[in-house]
Formats: C-alpha cells, sequence, structure tokens
C-alpha cells in the first residue's frame, strides 16, 4: 500500500522536477553569467548546477572548463560543437542539432574561473562511473582540502563499489572532519582517530589546525586561544622583538646606518656634519655622534635611544595565538600530534636502520672482492674500483645485445664475472706475481692499471654516463608507510650481499680451493711442500677476488650511474672497510661495512643537509678508529696474524 | 769525517748550478727580462713545475729515504696554497672595495668596507659573512706562517696518531689517502669557508706591488721558485746526510732492527713527515699565485698518488730523481694533454693523445715499477759510476 502512494507520488513529482530543471533552462537563467565567466559571478550558476542533481551537469562543467561551449548569437542558447567542428551538438541530450553555420562564440573562462569550475566538478566525479576519475577525484580533494567539499565526499562514500578506494575516501572524509566538521564533538573524534596515522598528510592537518600568528598587544586578550606568550630577551631577541611592534605601527621604527649615511650626506655644510670633518665620519660612532648634532640642531628625527625600545617592549605583550578559535580543539590536536612525534621517532629509527642496512651491503659487495685480495692474499689492488666498473660496464653491454632487462641481468651476472676473472688472472700473471715481496710497489703498479683501465673505458664509452636499467620488477619501493620505506633495488642488493657471503663463506670454509688458498696464505713454502701449487692458487684467488668485484660492478651499476671514474668513487671506501673490520677475515669485513655504512648513515641524518660533510666525519672517524684497534674490529690472532 | 758535507754529496753543486744556469736562460728568453722568446704562460709553467719538483723532493724524502709511502702530500701542498690564496684573494678584494668606495661622500666605515669584501668573495657560496678560517687572512706574515704551520700541525698530529700506534706500510699509505680523501670533500662543501667547490680565484693578481705587469710578477715568481728550490735540495739534502740520515735510511731498509738497536724511530719518522709536510705547503704557496686558482680537486687523492708516481719514475732514494720524475712527467703531460704532441695515424684509428696520454703514462708507470725499480735517474748512476 505504502509502496503504491510513493510509486504515485514519484508519478507525479519526477516529470515536474524534469520539466523545471533542464539544463539548458537553468544555464539560460543564469545565460550572462555562463556566457561571460567572473571570478565572482560565477559562484551562484555553479551552485545552482551542484544542486540540481543533473548528471549532464558535469559533462557540461568539463566541457565548460575546456572551453569547449559556444553561444549561438542568435537565441544565446549553448552547445558543443562535434570533432570537425560542423555540427552542433545539444547540451542536454548530446545529439546533433543542426548546422554550425551560424554565428557562434566560443565562451572562455579565464584562469580563476576553471579553478572554480573545477572544485565544483570534483563533486560530480566523486560518484563516476570510471575509477580513474573517481581516484582523481580524490586527489584533487586531498591537495587542497575545502570545508564544501566534505559533504559531497561523505555522500559519494555510501555508493562507493572499490573496497579500496573506500578506505581512502573514508580516511579523507576523517582527515577533512577534523578541520571542517560541524561540532566539535565530531573534530575532535576526528582528531582523536588519526592519533595512530603514521602519514604526511594526517601532520599536515594537525599542523594547520595548530597554525599559530604572531600579535602584539598591550594586554593579554580573554578571549583568543592563545598558544604561546613570548618573553622578549629569552624566547626572542629584543631587536626582534622591537621589529615586531614598528612592523604593527606601535613604535617608532629604528633609524639604520643607511638612513644615518644618508642624512649626513644631506646635511653636508661646507665640507662639515653636525660641526664634524666628513674626512672623521669612517666609523659608525662618529656618525651617530654627528647625526645627534643634526637632530639637535633640529634638522633630522631624534635617534631611537635602547631605553625607548626597553620602554616600548615593557607595555606590550607579544603573543602566538592559534588560528583556530577554539581550545578544545588545538588541545586534542596538540595531543594527537605530541603522541605522533613518539611513534614517528620510531619509525624513523627503523627507516635509519634500513638505509644503514642498504649502504653497508653495497659497501660490503664493493669491498667484498677486495676482502680476499688484499684481506687474505695481502695484494693491494688499486684497480680493484676499475673491476667493478668493468662489471657495470659488461652489463651496459649486454644490454645493448639483449633488450629484455631480466634476462640481460641475468646472463650479465655470469659475464661480468667471467670477464673480470680473466682480467684479475692476466693482471695477477704479469704484474702482481713479480712483487709478491713489494707490496708498495704492488700499490703503485695497480694504480698505474687503474689509470689505463679508467682512461679505456673513458676512451671507449666516452664521458657521459651510461644507463644501466633495471628490469621493471625491482622499479619502485617497498612502502610500510610515509616513514619506512625501502626500495626494491636496495632489497635485491642487500640479498646479493647475503648470497655472496655465504659463497665466500662456503668456498673458503668448505671447499678444497679454500682449504689451499688458506694453506698458502698462512706459510706458502710448507704449502708448497704439501704438494700444493702456491702459483695456480694465487692466480685463483685474485681472480675470484676481482670477480665478485664485476658482479658487484653490476649490481652498483643498476642504482648508480655507469661512469669510468665510478670505481675511484668506491676504491677508498672499499679499502677503509676492509682495513677497519680486520684483515684476511670475511666476518671482519662485514662488521666493517656495517659499520662505516651504519654510522655514515647515522652522521647523515644528523646532518641532513649534507652528505660531504658525512662522509667527512666518517672518515675522520676512521682514522681515529684504527688508531685503537690497528688491526680492526675482527682481528686475527696467534700465528694466522702473520707478524 | 775529513771531507766536507759538500764534498760528500757533490749532486748538491751540479744541481745548483743546473739550476742556477736553468733559471739564467729562462731569465734572458723571458718577456719581461730578455727577448721574450719564452711566453709569459711558459714562464708561468715552468715556475709551478720547479714548484713540483720541490714537493716531489719532499716526497722523495719520506718515501724515497724513510720508507713511508705518504699519500697526502700533495694536500699538504694544497693546505700552503689555500693559506696564501686567502691572503692574496682578501688583499686584491679589498684593494678594488675601498678603491670603489673612495668616491663615497661619506667615508666608508671598517665594517662597510669588510661586508663589501665579504658579498665580493663568499657571494658565490650564497654567503656574505667571514668564516672564521679567515680571521687572519688581512694579515700576509700570519697567511705566510700559516703555509708553513698548518700543514706542519696536521702531519704533526696525523702523524704522531699513526706511528704510535704502529701502522705502517699499505695501511699508513691507505690512511694518509683517507686523510686527504677527507680534506677534498670537506673542502668541496660550500660552508667550508672556502668557497667550496668554486676554490680560490685570481691569486695572480698580487696586490700592494705597484704596476708591474704580469710578465713581471711571472719571472719574480719564477727566480722566488727557482730559489726556494735550491733552498730546500740543500736542506733535505743536509738533513739526509750525516748520522740522522743513515738512521732514516736504516729505517726504511728495517724498522724493528733500527728499534731494537735503541733508537725512538717514531720521532724520526714523524720528524721526516712534519718537515716535508711543510715544505709541501711551502712549494704550494708558490705554486698557487703562478696557477691563478686553486680548489678542492687539486687536493683530490689522485694529485698525491701522481705525486708517488712522478717519485717512483725519477727514482727513488735520490734527491735529483724527484726532481727529473716532477720535471720530465708533468712537462710531458702537459705538452701531450695540451694537444703539442702530433696525432698519429695507424689507418684504421687515429690516436690522439689527449685521449691516449694516460693510457701510456699508467703503461709506462707499470713497466717501470716493474722492471726499471730505480727510474731515470739510475741512468745517471750508472753514467758517474763508468767515468770512475
Amino acid at each position: 500500500m505504502i509502496r503504491l502512494i510513493f510509486a504515485v507520488l514519484l508519478g507525479m513529482i519526477a516529470p515536474s522536477v524534469v520539466m523545471a530543471q533542464d539544463l539548458q533552462s537553468l544555464l539560460q537563467t543564469h545565460q550572462e553569467e555562463v556566457a561571460k565567466p567572473g571570478r565572482r559571478s560565477v559562484g551562484v550558476v555553479l551552485d545552482d548546477l551542484v544542486a540540481s542533481g543533473l548528471t549532464e551537469a558535469a559533462s557540461f562543467l568539463e566541457n565548460w572548463q575546456a572551453r569547449e561551449v559556444y553561444v549561438r548569437d542568435e537565441d544565446g542558447l549553448f552547445f558543443y560543437l562535434n570533432d570537425d567542428e560542423t555540427q552542433l551538438i545539444d547540451i542536454t541530450s548530446g545529439a546533433p542539432s543542426g548546422l554550425a553555420d551560424v554565428g557562434l562564440t566560443q565562451v572562455r573562462p579565464n584562469g580563476g574561473v576553471r579553478r572554480a569550475i573545477g572544485t565544483a566538478l570534483v563533486q560530480f566525479q566523486l560518484s563516476d562511473p570510471d575509477i580513474n576519475r573517481r581516484r582523481g577525484a580524490i586527489e584533487a580533494i586531498a591537495r587542497d582540502m575545502q570545508a564544501s567539499q566534505l559533504e559531497p565526499l561523505v555522500a559519494s562514500i555510501e555508493g562507493e563499489a572499490d573496497p579500496g578506494l573506500k578506505v581512502v575516501k573514508e580516511r579523507l572524509a576523517g582527515l577533512m572532519r577534523a578541520s571542517f566538521g560541524e561540532t566539535n564533538e565530531i573534530r575532535i573524534a576526528a582528531i582523536e582517530g588519526m592519533a595512530g596515522d603514521l602519514s604526511v598528510d594526517v601532520r599536515a592537518v594537525l599542523n594547520q589546525i595548530l597554525a599559530t600568528k604572531r600579535v602584539v598587544a598591550t594586554e593579554l586578550p580573554d578571549d583568543q586561544n592563545i598558544a604561546t606568550v613570548l618573553e622578549p630577551g629569552t624566547d626572542l631577541p629584543m631587536e626582534d622583538a622591537y621589529d615586531i611592534l614598528v612592523a604593527a605601527d606601535l613604535a617608532k621604527p629604528r633609524t639604520t646606518q643607511n638612513q644615518i649615511k644618508a642624512a649626513l650626506t644631506g646635511n653636508i655644510v661646507e665640507g662639515r656634519v653636525g660641526g664634524m670633518a666628513i674626512a672623521s665620519l669612517d666609523t659608525f660612532e662618529a656618525r651617530a655622534m654627528a647625526y645627534e648634532m643634526l637632530a639637535a640642531a633640529g634638522l633630522v628625527e631624534p635617534l631611537v635611544g635602547d631605553d625607548e625600545v626597553q620602554d616600548a617592549i615593557a607595555v606590550h605583550v607579544i603573543y602566538d595565538v592559534y588560528t583556530e578559535q577554539d581550545t578544545e580543539i588545538t588541545e586534542a590536536a596538540a595531543a594527537s600530534l605530541d603522541a605522533l612525534q613518539t611513534r614517528i621517532a620510531v619509525h624513523q629509527t627503523a627507516d635509519l636502520f634500513l638505509d644503514g642496512l642498504s649502504l653497508a651491503s653495497i659497501y660490503f659487495l664493493a669491498a667484498i672482492g677486495l676482502a680476499i685480495t688484499f684481506g687474505v692474499m695481502g695484494v693491494i689492488n688499486m684497480a680493484h674500483g676499475e673491476f667493478i666498473m668493468m662489471g657495470a660496464y659488461t652489463g651496459f653491454v649486454v644490454q645493448q645485445f639483449i633488450p629484455n632487462y631480466t634476462v640481460s641481468i641475468i646472463v650479465a651476472l655470469p659475464v661480468a664475472f667471467a670477464i673480470t676473472f680473466g682480467a684479475g688472472v692476466l693482471m695477477e700473471r704479469t704484474v702482481i706475481r713479480r712483487l709478491y715481496h713489494r707490496p708498495l710497489e704492488t700499490l703503485l703498479a695497480t694504480f698505474g692499471i687503474s689509470i689505463v683501465l679508467q682512461q679505456l673505458a673513458k676512451n671507449i664509452f666516452g664521458t657521459q654516463a651510461r644507463p644501466l636499467t633495471s628490469p621493471a620488477w625491482l622499479d619502485g619501493a617497498l612502502v610500510f608507510n610515509d616513514i619506512v620505506a625501502i626500495s626494491y633495488i636496495r632489497i635485491a642488493i642487500f640479498v646479493l650481499a647475503l648470497i655472496f657471503l655465504c659463497l665466500i663463506l662456503f668456498i673458503l670454509k668448505r671447499t678444497r680451493l679454500g682449504l689451499e688458498v688458506r694453506a698458502v696464505t698462512q706459510n706458502s713454502r710448507m704449502a708448497a711442500s704439501m704438494g700444493i701449487n702456491p702459483n695456480r692458487i694465487n692466480m685463483l684467488t685474485f681472480g675470484l677476488g676481482s670477480g665478485i668485484a664485476g658482479i658487484a660492478g653490476v649490481a652498483i651499476g643498476l642504482y648508480a650511474k655507469v661512469t669510468s671514474e665510478m670505481g675511484a668513487d668506491y676504491i677508498v671506501q672499499s679499502f677503509m672497510t676492509v682495513v677497519v673490520g680486520g684483515v684476511g677475515n670475511v666476518w671482519g669485513t662485514l662488521a666493517g661495512a656495517g659499520m662505516i655504512g651504519g654510522l655514515q648513515k647515522v652522521i647523515e641524518w644528523l646532518n641532513p643537509s649534507n652528505t660531504l660533510a658525512a662522509q667527512t666525519y666518517m672518515i675522520l672517524f676512521i682514522i681515529l678508529f684504527i688508531q685503537f684497534r690497528p688491526k680492526g674490529i675482527v682481528a686475527l690472532k696467534g700465528r694466522a696474524a702473520g707478524d | 769525517m775529513e771531507r766536507t758535507f759538500i764534498a760528500r754529496n757533490p749532486s748538491i753543486l751540479w744541481f745548483l748550478l743546473g739550476l742556477g744556469l736553468f733559471t739564467l736562460v729562462v731569465t734572458i728568453l723571458s718577456e719581461a727580462t730578455g727577448n721574450g722568446a719564452i711566453s709569459t704562460s711558459f714562464v708561468k709553467t715552468l715556475g709551478k713545475t720547479l714548484m713540483l719538483c720541490l714537493v716531489a723532493i719532499a716526497m722523495d724524502v719520506v718515501w724515497g729515504y724513510c720508507g713511508i709511502l705518504s699519500l697526502g702530500h700533495f694536500a699538504f701542498f694544497g693546505i700552503g696554497g689555500y693559506a696564501v690564496g686567502m691572503w692574496l684573494m682578501y688583499a686584491r678584494t679589498k684593494e678594488i672595495v675601498v678603491e670603489n668606495l673612495s668616491n663615497a661622500v661619506i667615508p666608508a666605515t671598517e665594517a662597510e668596507i669588510n661586508g663589501a669584501i665579504g658579498v665580493q668573495i663568499f657571494g658565490v657560496v650564497g654567503s656574505s659573512e667571514f668564516p672564521w678560517i679567515w680571521a687572519f687572512a688581512d694579515s700576509l706574515f700570519l697567511q705566510l706562517l700559516a703555509v708553513v704551520l698548518v700543514p706542519g700541525l696536521l702531519a704533526l698530529v696525523f702523524g704522531w696518531l699513526a706511528f704510535r700506534s704502529r701502522v705502517t706500510g699499505v695501511y699508513l699509505s691507505i690512511l694518509t689517502q683517507a686523510m686527504t680523501l677527507a680534506l677534498s670533500l670537506y673542502l668541496f662543501q660550500n660552508d667550508s669557508g672556502l668557497r667550496g667547490n668554486n676554490g680560490l680565484s685570481g691569486l695572480q693578481n698580487i696586490p700592494g706591488i705597484g704596476d708591474f705587469n704580469q710578465a713581471q710578477i711571472s719571472i719574480g715568481f719564477f727566480w722566488a721558485s727557482a730559489f726556494t728550490l735550491g733552498a730546500g735540495y740543500f736542506l733535505f739534502a743536509w738533513v739526509l746526510d750525516g748520522k740522522m740520515g743513515s738512521v732514516i735510511k736504516a729505517i726504511r731498509d728495517d724498522e724493528s732492527r733500527v728499534r731494537f738497536l735503541g733508537y725512538h724511530v717514531e720521532s724520526y719518522k714523524l720528524f721526516v713527515f712534519t718537515l716535508t709536510a711543510m715544505v709541501a705547503g711551502i712549494a704550494g704557496a708558490l705554486y698557487y699565485p703562478q696557477a691563478g686558482i686553486i680548489n678542492p680537486a687539486e687536493i683530490a687523492p689522485i694529485a698525491s698518488i701522481y705525486l708517488a708516481v712522478w717519485v717512483a719514475i725519477g727514482g727513488r732514494g735520490r734527491l735529483y730523481g724527484a726532481v727529473l720524475g716532477a720535471a720530465f712527467v708533468s712537462l710531458l703531460s702537459s705538452w701531450f694533454t695540451g694537444g703539442g704532441a702530433p696525432d698519429i695515424n695507424l689507418g684504421f684509428y687515429i690516436i690522439q693523445w689527449t685521449d691516449w696520454w694516460l693510457v701510456l703514462l699508467g703503461l709506462s708507470f707499470v713497466i717501470v715499477t716493474l722492471f726499471f725499480p730505480c727510474g731515470i735517474g739510475s741512468l745517471f748512476d750508472k753514467l758517474v759510476r763508468r767515468q770512475q
């Protein structure tokens, strides 16, 4: 029965609504404002359009904003044009309605109007069938929150089909309620609801609620929400306090040195000012004296003395006042923000830890090859950095032949190993073998090789940085929240570093080769008498260390730029890592990399503007550290220590 | 011990004679004092080369004689350059500022002049305040003192820390390299107070000497460089002569044995390290006014390694070897990189020396290290031995 009545009532009402609110006729009621829109007048039109609830209104707003609406000059009706601008299109039905051969005027709203249209449009887009447009509308609201958008946003939550987007909408509505909620209870509830959220926009909303304005008055008002009362002299310097008074027209501005100078220049009489010779005016004190003379003679305004400044400040109070009037709300926001700060600190520490870990794994990767050649064999290889560079360039060259990034990286890793292994073996046989008893000269000879390799790379690949593109699945970052995030590449490098740690430990501790390597490094002649060929072992060990540098090069090339000088950036750090960690021990290298990487991030965090300074202090720290533990963190003891 | 110091070291006489002759020839051929066969810029290059020879001698003493492969001596060289460069830049800017302000009706105050100088010097790094490091920049005497004291003090502290904890050999090399890297990274910052990577420039203009032109200034600096090189050579020859020199060389050959004989090895090493650092500072102070500009890239670790390269190619353990190496390699290097050397056409590829010079240098360096550990200097030794 009730249903029947409803149906009848609807049948009666609906046609009349449509009749009254046809889009064209609605627009005709505001013909002037639509055809020649201005920033002021457009508001009425937009309000009516939004209130009408017409579905065509959204597309009209879009076209209006895009300057695609035309007025027929003879009757002032609005039309769109079809693509080749030959046909008029009805704005209500979207059907062609006659040829565009009559006088037409394009409607050209200016920037301000188009922005206003955009805001109104958002409310339509919130319920658009296309999810991307809904998402766009939400982002637009989040960028620039306005009280008027809260209601349409809340209204659209009910009908939202996508559960993910629904959550986003509810969250945004919560944020907006904190600022624009109707009653204090709603706002406070919203503010308290945000306490656990670490996102940047939550903090932005809270900070906006807590925004203050600096005010000066003769006495504190009772009716305002005062944040802090500033004590001149302790909270802010006297000069600044006085400047605030001056800015508020409550005190006389002080005469600046430039004004004094100008006044003196203007009052020169026969080469003297205020009875003083011009040449004597080369100190501020002398100028002030001359100025006082002029003031005494009534020629200029007297200077504002220190006493006057003190007195002026003493009779005024300077305080910060919240733009938000309600004390309860500011208190709730401050409490929420305080609670957030603690959580943020915890998460920042976690983020710092992740950063340090990833930097440490990069240092570890760069240094692990060196830990073998330098740490185990005791050979200073200054060309180690260039092996890293060779690995990176190998990756680049492989990518030129294999367009699929995933496959090319998988191919590049063993190829880089093979190439640098070969280069290492070649270098060991031709140069290093002859210098085993002259370590300082090894340093110089390998440095010569590093110059050669660098310059060759420059000659072949040019001086500009070459890209080594990572596969798509390594793009982006693992985001925990707005504070803690780590890019997938860094995770991959971390994993790679772990794999290498295990691999090298395995080779050195569990294989025949590792046994022979350890035998040869501990006592080469004794090992030889046991039937081990030290030459062969040295060659293989050096090749292994170099090959790992090549693989590290591919990994480093993925996130850093590939240039002929990239090796030089890592060589000093790598040596530091090995020396700090303790020579002759893979675990030491791990400890060294962990310490250097972690500390560098901590120093960077203390002084975020300046990574150069962080590196400087890091190196100074290492130099000092070596004073106290010359053998590194993990020092070998007993016979293995060598000396 | 009946023979005199000079008689024991005949190379000093030969060296000073050669240096004197060279100075005379350059003077006669220069633009300011002679017929102008040598251009002013080449006189500057020669003057700079003399100072590179001096820092190479210092490097030779610390490495070739004492066995400490320091990869930080070019940093001391750079500090000397910065110290004198600060005065040059400050005084020169002050001259210009005072000149500009002299037309003002009311004479400028001290603070106004300093402010204007600050804007001129530190405008490039977005500042106008004088950092504390410039506190003595207006005093030539104090800055000249800094040329010697700052490198000396740095070397003293660093050396004391390093030698005390018995850091030797390659570890020490890496540590000195780290020190150099730290210094250059520090100077690269804009808020280091030394104009970041802009460095100090306009150092070729010497304030307060009236209207000498660049040709005259360059020959003046050349004489000063030649004199300083001669004095430095003499100083080091004297230090290395006699018992002290023997101890220093003994430390190079077997440090433990010298220690067991009762010598305090650390003191000797510290003395050599600090003294050579001071001489390097002086060399830098004379080098950079001739170069005209100094920036942190000059101090980068690679420069110190090149210094070792020169000494190795010249021949370690001989003072004249270091001079030969530095002069030979640096002049050859500027000839090759300056486009002076003709390209070689191989038919399928043209070797352009600007691209391939470093390859040649690196290779020859490997070969010298492997096969001629005594460098060019050893040729002289053979010559002398044959005569005898």
